[in-house]
């Protein structure tokens, strides 16, 4: 994943955050890392989500009691039917619910199909869900079997970002004696149009796409 | 709560917020497809918003 769509993950989740207290809303997020593939199974990953879900406004009773059970049966976990309705409990609780998954393609593809059908049945249930994922390219043709109007934009680091990133690291340069006016600025005139440059040729920066 | 799942999260958001590069990637948030997906009119048609990265300038190439 690209430094702007990691970055921009967590600027959604916490743009979405701030507005929870004014109107209601509840988030639930994941990243998902290729180091965590065993971990990340679609019981753990809707898990994970319904523990970000339920938390809000207390554990209702009907959770309660289902976890009572399952601790009198061995500690036996949750299987997808029960978080299911787990979450569907959860989100009828809420008025408006975002979920936010990141860096799907680090999931094994045979992973990706059941989070995504979850995901689908969610929606189906509660129209007013909203759904961002992020991820490489080739994952949209696996949100598009169960999004089919799914609305996908590109993220790369523009040159905004690539200059805003210099000048980051130029200010925070530990040897900043080596470093002079003009030096900073050929620097900041060439990196961020050298690296935008090479990126257009990959991905066009301005289309937006519709599946 | 580990109950219902081992992964935990908010860490990772943490460490992400923590580490984030100011101004970059904030376009994201003021371009109209985020706008109409965050307005949540649309109904289920609009649920999903997917943003694609390609790797390439990625931030083990920047360090």
């Amino acid at each position: 994943m690209s430094l702007t769509a990691r970055n921009s993950s967590s600027l959604v989740i916490d743009r979405l955050c701030n507005q929870t207290r004014e109107e209601g809303l509840a988030v639930a997020w994941l990243y998902c890392d290729y180091q965590a593939h065993q971990e990340q199974t679609v019981i753990n990953i809707m898990g994970a989500i319904a523990k970000q879900l339920v938390g809000k406004g207390g554990i209702p009773k009907d959770i309660r009691e289902a976890f009572q059970e399952a601790k009198e049966l061995g500690g036996r976990r949750p299987l997808l039917p029960d978080l299911m309705r787990i979450l569907r409990i959860a989100i009828a609780k809420l008025p408006q619910v975002f979920i936010c998954i990141d860096a799907l393609d680090e999931c094994l593809p045979k992973d990706l199909p059941k989070p995504l059908e979850s995901l689908r049945d969610i929606v189906r249930e509660s129209p007013r869900t909203r759904i961002f994922l992020t991820g490489r390219p080739h994952v949209r043709e696996a949100i598009h079997r169960y999004f089919t109007k799914a609305v996908g934009t590109p993220i790369s680091s523009n040159e905004d970002d690539i200059r805003n990133y210099v000048v980051m690291r130029l200010d925070r340069d530990d040897v900043p004696e080596a470093m002079d006016n003009s030096l900073r600025a050929e620097i900041l005139r060439i990196i961020p149009e050298k690296i935008s440059n090479m990126y257009v040729d990959i991905s066009p920066l301005s289309t937006m796409y519709t599946y | 709560m580990r109950w219902l799942s081992p992964l935990e999260p908010g860490d990772r958001h943490h460490t992400l917020r923590t580490n984030r590069f100011e101004g970059i990637g904030d376009w994201l948030l003021e371009t109209s497809e985020f706008r109409e997906w965050r307005g949540g009119e649309g109904g289920a048609d609009q649920a999903v918003l997917f943003c694609s990265g390609d790797p390439g300038v990625g931030k083990t190439h920047l360090k």
